[in-house]
Formats: C-alpha cells, sequence, structure tokens
C-alpha cells in the first residue's frame, strides 16, 4: 500500500516543512520493515508494527438542516515492544524515514524504563505466523457515493419526522469509516487489512406539556457497503418514529413496582454489554483497570462454576461472523479470530484475553480479543462480538405469558459499577404488556438490579427468525481513553419479577 | 532516557510555521471563507497495575482540520499528515465537499480578529517531561503504596499541545498548552481508596500527597463493609463527587435546547436554581484551572458569571443562536469555579466534624442523566464511601447507587467548604466546595 500523495508539494518556505515533511512518504512496507529492523538490532523479546490510515465521513443533519459534514484522514505508525518482559509503545502521525528509528528507539527505551518496575514478566501466549489479507465485502463502497444523494435522504428523513405534529427536534446523520492497517511482527507475521464500516440514524423530539422525549432509530453499525443504507427503509421507518416520540411524550408514567420484562435485541444488546461483555474481560478481572473502568465480579476462580444465568442464557463470543465488528480476522496481537463460549446453560465459563493475559489463567492461546483504536493507541482486551444464543420460542409466545410486564426497545439511560454487579438501565420506548398482549405506551421506566441475579430470572429467549445484532463504537476503556468496537447480537428475551422504578426524582 | 524531548522528537508546530501554514492554505484555497485548526500533542501516559507498569506510551500526533464555505455551503476535511500534498489534498477535500453541501441557513462565517487572554497554559517543566519523569512519579506512587503493603493502579500523564485557529476574516490565534495529569487506586483486600489531580504544571501534582489520601481512604475501607439499606441520607461529597453532579447539570446548559423547549432549564433563566450562597463563575486566569486563550471557534475565553446567588445567568450559546439573541460576547466555561457565601472550613474534615449521620462520599461514577425533563441522574458512589455518626468515620459501607437530581440536592445543601481542586474520570478540572446534602437519595446498593 502506498501512503504517498502525488501531489505537487507547496513551498511552504520553512525550514520545518523542508527538513520533516518534505519529502516523498515512503512505502508503508518499507516503513514496518525499518521499524522491525531497528527492534531487532535492539534485542527485543517481541515487537509488532502497525501503520494505519483510517477514512471517516461524517454527515449530521439538525432540525431540517445539515449542519456538519466532515471527512477525516487519520495516518500513523505505532510501534510497540517487549523488552526485558516489559512493554513500551510510542507512535507518530508522522511518516518519515527519519521518524520511524527514532519512535522505535523511544518504544525500546519506554520498554526499559517499564521493566525497572517490574514484578513479574510478561509472557506471551503462542500463537503461529500469519501473512494474510483481509478485506470488508462490499457491493457499494461508501465514500464513492456521491454526498448529494447522502445529504438528500437525510433531509427527507428529517422532514418526514417533522410532518408530526409536536416535534420540535430532530437528528437524522450517516458515518463510514474506511481502515487500511499493515500489521508486521517480529516473529514473521505480516497482515494487511482494508476495512469498512457504516451506519446510519435518526431521531426525533417529541414535546407535550413542559415534558419532551426522544425517540430514535438506527441501523446497525456493520462491516458492509453502503448497501446496508440503501436497503434500510429509513423513509418509511420516520412516520412512525415520529408518531412514537408523540405517544412516549405524552403517555402515563410507570408506576414503580416488580414486572416481567421482554427485551427487544436492540435493548439486550447494551444490558450483555454492560453486565456480561465488560465484566468477561479478563485484564479487568486481573486488576489491569482497576483505576478507571473497573474490575469484575467474574474472578479466574470462578471460570467453571459460577451460576451467571439461568439455563436459557448461552452468551456465545463470535469474532468470525461476517459484518460484525470484531470480525476482523486478526486481532492486534496479530491473534486469529475465534468463537467460543463466555456463559454455557447459564455457567461463567470463558473470558475475553490476549497474548499477555491468557497465559495468567492457564490458557495456551489468545481468544483474540486485543485490540486497539487507532495508530496511536497500545492494544487492550477488548469485549469480543459477544451475543445471545437464540432459544425456541416466538416473540409472541414469549409476551403470551406475561401478565404485568413491560416490552422494552432500544438504548436509553444507562450505568452500572466498577465490578458489573449492580445495573441500572432505560430504554427508548416502553409499553405496558398486560395478560399477554402489548397494550399502551408508558414513560420513565428504569429498571435496575445485581447482575447474576438478573440472569437467573430469564426463563426465555426467542429463536433465531428473531435474532439481529447491534454494533457499538464507542465503547470507553483505556487510559488514555480509547473506543473499543464490537457488535452483539440477541433474539428478544424474558426476565421475570424485574424491579422497575420511575426515571424521575422521587418526592 | 535522560536526552531532552527537543531532540528526541520533531519540533511541535510553532506559531511561525502556524502561521506559514495559514498563509499558504488560504493562498490556494477557493472558498469565500476558508478556516483552519490546528491540534498538534505530543505526550505520554505511564499506567500502572498490581504494583507494576502494564502500560507505557508515548505518542505524537498532529491534525490539521480545514473548513471551506461557499456562501453558506461548508464542508470540513481533517488531516493528521502534514505534508504539502496531504494538506493540499485535505483543502480539496474540503472544497468538494462545500461545494456539494446543502445551504446551511445556521452557517456563519468564521469570527474576525479578536484579543485574547495571555495566559501562562505552558509550563516549561511540564513540556520538557517525558517518559522518565511520569516513570519517576509512578514509582514514587508505588512505592508507598508496596510499602504499607497495598495494591496500586494509576497513572501518570503529560502532554503539550500547540493549538492555533486562523481564518481568511483576519482570525489568527495561537497557543501552546501542557497538562499533566495523575490519578491512582489504591487496594486495601476489598476496598479502594482514589485520588486524582490535573494541572498545567507537572510539579503541582502533589504526588505524595494524593498517595496518602488514597492510601488513607483504602485502609479506612479494608475491614468488611456495613450494608446499609437505600433510602435518603445526609451526605457529605467530596469536591469530586459535587463536580460529577455540576458537571452532569452544566453540560446541559445548551440554549438552542433552551429556545427549542428541550432543556431542563427552561423557564429558569433568572429564576434560583441551586442553594443561594453559590455562586458559579468561569475563572480562565485562575493557576489551578486548565484555562486557555480561545476556543476552536476563535472566541476569546472571558470571565463571566453563570450562577449568582443561586440564580442561573447565564446559557451556553453556540455562534448562531448568540447572534439570534443578540449576544455578544459569548460567555465560555471551560473554568469552572463554584464557590459559596460563609463556607464551614477548608476540608472535608470541617463538614464531618459536625455531622451527626450522615455518609460520606468520595467520589461517582458511571453518572448518567436518567430524565432530562427534571435533570435525574444516577451512578455510583467508588472508592471511599463512609458512615459518619457524632463527627467520625466510624465504618465503610457498601457502595451506593444514586437516584437524584443536582437541581434537586444543590438546594438541600446544608454546609459546605471553600472550593478545592477536583477532577475525575468523567468530569474536567473545577474548583468545587465539599458539601453537606440533606435527603440524598440513595435508590439501591451493592454488594461491595
Amino acid at each position: 500500500m502506498s501512503a504517498g500523495t502525488g501531489y505537487t508539494e507547496y513551498d511552504f518556505g520553512c525550514l520545518f516543512f523542508k527538513t520533516s515533511y518534505g519529502m516523498n512518504t515512503p512505502q508503508w512496507d518499507e516503513l514496518a520493515e525499518l521499524a522491525l529492523m531497528r527492534l531487532r538490532g535492539a534485542g527485543v523479546e517481541y515487537g509488532d508494527v502497525r501503520v494505519m490510515d483510517s477514512a471517516t465521513q461524517t454527515i449530521r443533519g439538525e432540525d431540517r438542516r445539515i449542519a456538519k459534514i466532515r471527512e477525516g484522514s487519520d495516518r500513523g505508525i505505532g510501534i510497540r515492544v517487549l523488552y526485558r518482559g516489559a512493554w513500551g509503545f510510542a507512535a507518530s502521525s508522522i511518516l518519515s524515514l527519519e521518524e520511524i528509528p527514532r519512535i522505535a528507539d523511544q518504544a525500546v527505551e519506554i520498554a526499559k524504563g517499564s521493566a525497572s518496575l517490574a514484578i513479574e514478566k510478561v509472557h506471551l501466549a503462542h500463537e503461529p505466523v500469519h501473512r494474510d489479507s483481509i478485506v470488508t465485502a462490499h457491493r457499494v463502497d461508501p465514500f464513492t457515493v456521491p454526498l448529494e444523494g447522502k445529504t438528500d435522504l437525510l433531509l427527507e428523513i428529517m422532514d418526514y419526522v417533522h410532518r408530526q405534529p409536536g416535534i420540535v427536534r430532530s437528528v437524522a446523520s450517516l458515518w463510514a469509516q474506511r481502515d487500511r492497517k499493515l500489521f508486521v511482527s517480529t516473529e514473521g507475521s505480516h497482515i494487511d487489512y482494508d476495512l469498512l464500516a457504516v451506519q446510519g440514524d435518526f431521531s426525533a423530539t417529541g414535546l407535550h406539556d413542559g415534558r419532551f422525549a426522544a425517540r430514535s432509530f438506527t441501523t446497525p453499525h456493520l462491516r458492509t457497503g453502503y448497501e446496508l443504507i440503501t436497503g434500510t427503509n429509513f423513509l418509511a421507518e420516520a412516520p412512525r418514529v415520529a408518531a412514537q416520540a408523540m405517544e412516549k411524550v405524552r403517555a402515563p408514567v410507570i408506576e414503580p413496582g416488580r414486572y416481567d420484562l421482554v427485551l427487544d435485541p436492540e435493548h439486550l444488546s447494551l444490558t450483555m454489554h454492560e453486565s456480561c461483555g465488560h465484566p468477561s474481560e479478563l485484564d479487568r478481572a486481573l486488576g489491569y483497570e482497576a483505576n478507571y473502568a473497573g474490575t469484575s465480579f467474574l474472578t479466574p476462580d470462578q471460570r467453571g462454576s459460577f451460576r451467571y444465568g439461568s439455563g436459557h442464557v448461552n452468551l456465545v463470543a463470535d469474532n468470525t461472523e461476517p459484518e460484525t465488528l470484531a470480525a476482523t480476522g486478526y486481532d492486534d496481537d496479530g491473534v486469529a479470530c475465534q468463537k467460543w463460549d463466555i456463559v454455557r446453560d447459564g455457567v461463567f465459563v470463558g473470558y475475553c484475553t490476549n497474548r499477555e493475559v491468557a497465559p495468567k489463567i492457564n490458557e495456551g492461546r489468545s481468544r483474540g480479543s486485543n485490540r486497539a483504536d487507532s495508530w496511536s493507541s497500545v492494544p487492550i482486551v477488548r469485549i469480543a462480538n459477544i451475543g445471545l444464543e437464540p432459544g425456541d420460542v416466538t416473540l409472541e409466545e414469549l409476551l403470551s405469558d406475561v401478565k404485568c410486564g413491560l416490552y422494552i426497545e432500544g438504548h436509553g439511560s444507562y450505568s452500572i459499577d466498577q465490578r458489573r454487579y449492580n445495573f441500572q438501565f432505560g430504554g427508548d420506548a416502553f409499553w405496558l404488556i398486560e395478560n399477554g398482549r402489548r397494550t399502551h405506551m408508558v414513560r420513565d421506566v428504569i429498571y435496575h438490579g445485581i447482575t447474576p441475579e438478573f440472569w437467573n430470572s430469564c426463563d426465555g429467549v426467542a429463536d433465531r427468525s428473531h435474532r439481529r445484532r447491534y454494533g457499538f463504537i464507542t465503547c470507553g476503556k483505556g487510559q488514555p481513553g480509547q473506543s473499543g468496537w464490537m457488535t452483539h447480537a440477541a433474539s428478544h428475551a424474558r426476565f421475570r419479577r424485574v424491579d422497575v422504578i420511575q426515571g424521575q426524582v422521587p418526592t | 532516557m535522560t536526552t531532552p524531548p527537543s531532540k528526541i522528537w520533531p519540533k511541535m508546530t510553532g506559531w511561525e510555521e502556524f502561521h506559514f501554514l495559514t498563509d499558504l492554505v488560504l493562498e490556494h484555497s477557493s472558498g469565500d471563507h476558508t478556516s483552519l485548526t490546528l491540534y498538534d500533542q505530543h505526550g505520554g501516559t505511564t499506567r500502572f497495575a498490581n504494583n507494576q507498569i502494564v502500560q507505557n506510551v508515548d505518542t505524537r500526533r498532529g491534525s490539521l482540520a480545514l473548513t471551506v464555505a461557499f456562501g453558506r455551503r461548508h464542508g470540513t476535511a481533517t488531516t493528521t499528515d502534514f505534508t504539502a500534498g496531504a494538506v493540499q489534498e485535505t483543502l480539496k477535500r474540503a472544497e468538494r465537499i462545500a461545494r456539494v453541501s446543502p445551504e446551511d441557513p445556521e452557517y456563519l462565517p468564521p469570527v474576525g480578529p479578536k484579543q485574547y487572554l495571555s495566559l501562562p497554559t505552558n509550563r516549561p517543566e511540564t513540556a520538557a517531561a517525558g517518559p522518565t519523569r511520569r516513570l519517576e512519579y509512578a514509582r514514587e506512587a508505588v512505592s508507598q503504596c508496596k510499602m504499607e503493603n497495598l495494591n496500586s493502579a494509576g497513572t501518570v500523564s503529560s502532554s503539550v499541545t500547540a493549538a492555533g485557529v486562523a481564518a481568511n476574516t483576519g482570525l489568527l490565534a495561537y497557543e501552546e498548552r501542557t497538562e499533566a495529569r495523575f490519578s491512582l487506586t489504591v487496594q486495601a483486600d476489598d476496598a479502594t481508596g482514589w485520588a486524582a489531580a490535573a494541572h498545567r504544571s507537572i510539579d503541582h501534582l502533589k504526588i505524595q500527597e494524593r498517595t496518602l489520601t488514597a492510601i488513607e481512604k483504602a485502609k479506612r475501607g479494608a475491614d468488611e463493609p456495613k450494608e446499609l439499606e437505600a433510602g435518603r441520607y445526609t451526605v457529605i461529597l467530596e469536591p469530586a463527587a459535587v463536580a460529577g453532579l455540576l458537571s452532569g447539570m452544566l453540560w446541559m446548559l445548551d440554549a438552542k435546547s433552551f429556545d427549542k423547549g428541550t432543556s431542563p432549564f427552561v423557564g429558569k433563566l433568572g429564576q434560583r436554581i441551586i442553594d443561594r450562597r453559590l455562586t458559579l463563575r468561569n475563572q480562565p486566569d485562575h493557576a489551578d484551572l486548565l484555562g486557555f486563550g480561545f476556543t476552536s471557534d476563535g472566541l476569546p475565553v472571558t470571565e463571566s458569571a453563570w450562577i449568582e446567588g443561586g440564580v442561573l445567568k447565564q446559557l451556553m450559546y453556540d455562534r448562531f443562536t448568540a447572534r439570534q439573541h443578540g449576544i455578544e460576547p459569548i460567555a465560555t466555561l471551560e473554568s469552572p469555579c463554584l464557590s459559596g457565601e460563609r463556607p464551614a472550613g477548608a476540608r472535608v474534615s470541617d463538614l464531618i466534624r459536625t455531622t451527626q449521620r450522615g455518609i460520606l462520599v468520595t467520589n461517582f461514577w458511571y453518572i448518567r442523566a436518567v430524565n432530562p425533563t427534571d435533570l435525574t441522574m444516577t451512578g455510583m458512589t467508588r472508592d471511599g464511601t463512609f458512615l459518619v455518626e457524632n463527627g467520625e468515620i466510624v465504618t465503610a459501607v457498601r457502595n451506593f447507587r444514586f437516584h437524584e437530581s443536582p437541581l434537586r440536592a444543590f438546594n438541600q445543601i446544608d454546609a459546605f467548604t471553600t472550593p478545592a481542586e477536583a477532577v475525575t474520570s468523567e468530569t474536567g478540572k473545577l474548583l468545587v466546595p465539599a458539601m453537606r446534602v440533606h435527603n440524598f437519595n440513595f435508590s439501591s446498593v451493592t454488594r461491595f
């Protein structure tokens, strides 16, 4: 891959640009090999180099206008080394033959410093050498689609939304990202990537009697082409979403108490993410995130025996499913993506791991869940594409057995403690279920509980025909903070007698 | 490791380079209006856990955003590649976007030349700090914890950033900003204690003092925490906890939402919203805040009053909404200081000593809005939650979830201290008092 631009250079007329930047940008392979040579010469135990160029296009509409069109190009190189059993990492957005040796040396020097404060040396789990090329399958490259068509779509969506009386605000957006990446390691792996991801969404905010409430619609974030957008009938969804925003803001407030909950796949994607995904990150369980994201109630001694949920609960990590965000072929350790169990028949059995932490629980191979959000970030353990395995009933059958319950769609407020026990979730829309039927909307619904108690109250999951996938691209973790990407799939699921409170200050 | 950073790294984009870059971009742009935003940062973080380094990074990232407008059509393109060809390509992308974008009725040309406060945003001791200094501080914190047989996790970071904004309206602003941060979680069995700091000067992180604070918190909680029922309690909120609640409130001061009726402050501008003794001001020149001279729009930051005597005086205006209201200059809130009349003292201990029964909260975590209409928020207590009885801390208690509105809580204040530095993983840096608040609503309890 070439990082050269081929354009005529300006004469910037200053020392800075002539000496540091006024040269033809070399090929990525050349830069990566230069870095590896430097690392080998320094005697590192392990080193890897990621050269990356992320192109992002964001189009955002607000209240019937296009407020922002922004195209970003984020390019640079990150060098990670293991020296005397300790890590060092240096990165730069300057891709030049002068800069690479400098940051390679810097990474080694930093690792030496880390080693001076080491108690236990890092040993990496074995991984075969991989030489591969990964390309996201797609029909339409989102970056070749004319902008006019995209802005027209967003304006039309917002126009439809505002036709609903009472709607006072709207937002509509389209997003696409292409990551071109080269990963090489001192072990001999050489993997290049050309990855795409696409998503679109909109929301409507209604005002009634001094209150306001929003209802939203989103496609999943998927690794595919613009066909995700053209295959979604936004204009058919817009009137429904706008009408439901008004129905939501006018709805009666929920009466606090215990309710049976039937949760839709989009809502469950967040519930799973927070209450299963994060506690299954082994670095958290081992204390690496104690100062920020927190630790985990799923400690290694409980693996294989802890009853996380009822027998209906099977949570599977699958970083091999096409189109999902974490299915990138290999992670940023150069480990091949895999599929494994996190919870099987309700019992906690597996973690998300990387090459560093897997040996600490006597696993011979990493699960391949180590990812960085850019060239400038060091890879850390990330939640995999964890999904709830389908059951064998229909949604109607789940609802039919509920006398007094709530049907919840979409994402709302969410919060969970740093060990992932005590959670509290809202939602995007709530319907009362009375004697097996969804009757009418209610508002200000908040449910809370303790994670294992909640998942043990699950007594039914809908079948595969109800399965949907939703992706996350803003999962915060790490210091400095990074955004993780993963997809969570589920069918509808039912939970018994969950504590529900009002989403307003009790008086 | 002992080589000065200037010899390790290519130098940052300086004033002269930014000036050249601006002239040449503007010269080659075909737009009616063209603006540039520079953000060139060199910094790093040393991160430790289980009393050893788990991550140690140093990064140089320069980014340049170019916005071009033809009439009311505008587009933005960004790059991290400062080679001449890449900058030219980025300019062409911004022009291409602008040509095909629909007219934006809210578009305003970039601001013209402005006068800015000259603030000491660049502290040489921080700019010169590199991995060695960060490691030294990490070692200091870890060593203190190891001496106490405690487990530590935390970060030491430092950075220098060249920030610039310019446009063909004559706007040209440039500033170098340094920042250093320290945060530490100390674990004593199941209990944790925490402390954090942020400052323009790395010399002001007070590593030893803050490490001792976190150690003391952890040790106090090391005995089995008592489980109390959820419910309403008198709470003593340390400055970090106040900062979390206050920040959640300040995010919602958007003037456009206010105009559209989708703000919790509708009907409250000019009204008393919190305790009448409290005043919130923006203080960009305060030495302990992270003030800077200008915003990314090129607007000058100014000292301003946001809440006076408990009365809401100000909203956050974007330029278009400000123009609709004829507001000039636009007040900014990057350096908030909440202070009050007749403080009960300068330390949290001054509040503890006079508390008959209450819960001492070190920090809140995972704060999220629950209901934007009445500003109900939720979050967990974290890293040191204690029962206070008869003026003394008597035991650690299990962490609570709160379900409360700052608009309500800040009207139930009984006593408060003078403002102190506060920074958390979820807030910027503020100066806020510790507070004793009555009838604070805890809706549930967790298992530790």
